[in-house]
């Protein structure tokens, strides 16, 4: 049995059932007990206030106590509004979130769930609009999770909190506000780490997309068709780990690989992607790997200039086309 | 309250304890046996050794950078703290955090390195504590240089909002890194920035360990009756520069000179004599054994396990193995 849900949805009902299950969860954020974009909305009704924690605005601190709750014994799960504030924790989350295990000897462990938001679209400009994830990237010790979907999404966010290790879990804004609606089973699941979803089979060229970019790879793929082109579009879900096998047999089949994200170019995901394809699977290629993502500029306010700004199927078609 | 000639015994011990350590740690660098640099504590003893002393089992330390004395205070064995120093497989973090000390033994959940970092962790597991219902008090001890990293302020703020058990310990040794406090303060004292959040705080002399002791006990009382944070300001003094390189020429020898006269291993020594605690005969014996269970800690450590390529990429996340 199914039932079609939001995204919106997938990440409420994924803490309010672990928290449910376990008593050591607790959420913690600023304005939780509204829900800013309504991720934990209505959970302040069920779990009360000592679980449902309204912290004041102070990202790192705060980030700060929810890892200290963590290192004694709770479950917590962290809000940050916008990954561009979860800059401001960075000290926290790079430095010692994810080494925090490995410094101690395997003494002490936090298993924190850090949610923050991403991508634009709402035409909020530099500060609210960015795709950060690949700034956690070189951190050691962290898992970093990128859904797509309603299924995705509430599957790898119980895993995420069920897990021993640190865990940034990144929710599309696009996704969470677009009302992005999608079939889950009435019975629990989760979904583990590291397993990449073929989206779409193709046998002419590999298109790796995350997040949001999955919709616009899924839109190329259909215009690509009427053109007799049939590209693959995996959907890694997970960053860190990532699924390499699924990737990289699929570019077996295909030769060609195009990476996909939101994030801006230089240094990103698809960069990182790039390398593995150029270092151990060379001889798979038959033509250079292209990366479609942002450019290196701010993202401008502006509806016309953040259209121009974002990547989407057409810059996604044009990149295939470069391989072929 | 007054403490008995015993508990005052063990205070002393401790403090010799601490000296003859962080000697012994700056004549192996001298002789060039060890790289591990220092941060001596020199001259703060009776703070490291009387602010842990009213620490049941259970409660959980942040400590410093500065010196072992809250490790020893704490509980910490000597040979443990030296089998990390050495980067020994057999060291409580395998040698993984050398420095970073952290020891679940006895509740260190670990030493961050940009200082102040745990400024918020400490609150977190003092909020845990609460929620949990533990029982159990966080001490927080901070020297005056690293209050005015930015996280203090929120982290004040959100331990007196939750009435979190937390003590915080301002360790004023007059110093801030290579710059006297006045350089660093617009004021002479810490202590009042609690009182801007409604945390009661007092402010003591930190020569005298029973004063240091005696004030502690209040703290953590209050911080354990469920009444909330409460701050405590130790004005002491160190009389060794901030790192084993450190070229010095920056203090004051006046001040250094009137600060020997109230040193607080001498000014222990001087009460136990005097009160006829000990004989002068059972002081000299104390001293020696003090030395001879610091020359067997060490040469246990040097002698210890080194760890092995095998160690190198375990214990980064809960399974083994490492995500690249």
């Amino acid at each position: 049995m199914t039932r079609t849900i939001s995204f919106l949805q997938a990440i409420n009902e994924a803490m309010a059932e672990e928290m449910r299950r376990d008593p050591k969860v607790i959420v913690l954020g600023e304005d939780v007990h509204l829900g800013a974009f309504g991720q934990t909305t209505g959970l302040i009704k069920e779990f009360g206030s000592d679980r449902v924690v309204n912290t004041p605005i102070a990202e790192n601190a705060i980030t700060g106590v929810a890892m200290g709750t963590g290192l004694n014994g709770l479950r917590p799960i962290l809000e940050l509004m916008f990954c561009d504030f979860a800059l401001l924790a960075m000290d926290q989350i790079c430095n010692h979130l994810g080494q925090w295990r490995y410094f101690t000897g395997n003494q002490y462990s936090i298993p924190i769930t850090i949610r923050t938001t991403v991508g634009g679209g709402f035409r909020m400009a530099y500060g609210h609009s960015q795709s950060l994830e690949s700034q956690f990237i070189q951190a050691p010790g962290l898992i970093l999770i990128a859904p797509s979907n309603p299924y995705d999404a509430k599957g790898l966010l119980k895993s995420a909190i069920r897990s021993d290790d640190p865990v940034l879990f990144f929710e599309h804004k696009k996704l969470i506000l677009g009302g992005v609606q999608g079939e889950v089973p009435e019975e629990e699941y989760t979904i583990p780490f590291g397993k990449a979803a073929v989206r779409v089979k193709g046998k002419d060229a590999t298109v790796v997309a995350t997040m949001f970019m999955v919709y616009e790879a899924l839109a190329a793929a259909a215009e690509l068709a009427k053109e007799g082109i049939q590209i693959e579009v995996i959907d890694p879900r997970t960053l860190v780990p990532l699924d390499k096998d699924t990737l990289f047999e699929s570019v077996e089949k295909t030769g060609r690989l195009i990476t996909v994200e939101e994030g801006r170019i230089r240094g990103g995901i698809g960069a990182e992607i790039a390398a593995l394809a150029c270092g151990d699977y060379f001889s798979l290629l038959k033509a250079p790997v292209q990366r479609v993502a942002a450019p290196m500029i701010p993202i401008p306010g502006s509806a016309v200039l953040e259209d121009l700004y974002l990547p989407n199927k057409d810059s996604i078609i044009r990149a295939v086309k470069r391989t072929l | 309250m007054t403490l008995s000639n015993q508990t005052l015994v063990q205070l002393y011990r401790k403090m010799l304890l601490v000296r003859a350590l962080e000697e012994k740690h700056g004549h192996l660098l001298a002789e060039g046996r060890i790289q591990l640099m220092a941060h001596f504590g020199t001259g703060q003893e009776a703070v490291a050794i009387g602010v842990t002393g009213p620490l049941r089992k259970e409660d959980i330390l942040f400590g410093t950078h500065r010196g072992v004395g809250d490790y020893i205070g704490q509980g910490l064995d000597p040979r443990d703290i030296w089998m990390e120093y050495l980067g020994k497989k057999t060291g409580p973090c395998k040698g993984k955090g050398t420095l970073h000390l952290a020891d679940r033994k006895v509740n260190i959940p670990g030493l961050v390195s940009s200082l102040g970092a745990d400024f918020s962790i400490a609150v977190g597991t003092a909020l845990a504590s609460k929620l949990r219902k533990t029982n159990q008090v966080t001490l927080y001890l901070v020297g005056e240089g690293t209050c005015n990293q930015g996280d203090a302020g929120p982290s004040m703020c959100m331990a007196a909002l939750w009435k979190v058990p937390i003590v915080f310990a301002v360790c004023t040794n007059q110093f801030c890194e290579m710059s006297y406090m006045c350089e660093h303060y617009p004021t002479d004292d810490v202590a009042p920035r609690a009182a801007g959040y409604g945390i009661p705080y007092e402010i003591a002399d930190g020569q005298e360990v029973e004063t240091v002791y005696a004030a502690a006990e209040r703290a953590v009382e209050h911080a354990r009756s469920g009444k909330g944070p409460y701050l405590v300001e130790y004005k002491t003094f160190r009389m060794a520069l901030h790192f084993s390189g450190d070229p010095g020429g920056y203090v004051k020898p006046e001040d250094l000179e009137k600060w020997r006269k109230r040193d607080p291993i001498d000014l222990c020594q001087k009460k136990i004599l005097d009160l006829k605690i000990l004989t002068s005969d059972q002081d000299q014996n104390l001293r020696k054994e003090v030395q001879a269970e610091v020359d067997a800690a060490i040469a246990h450590a040097l002698s210890a396990l080194d760890p092995t390529r095998e160690d190198l990429f375990e214990d980064v996340y809960a399974q083994k193995g490492v995500i690249s």
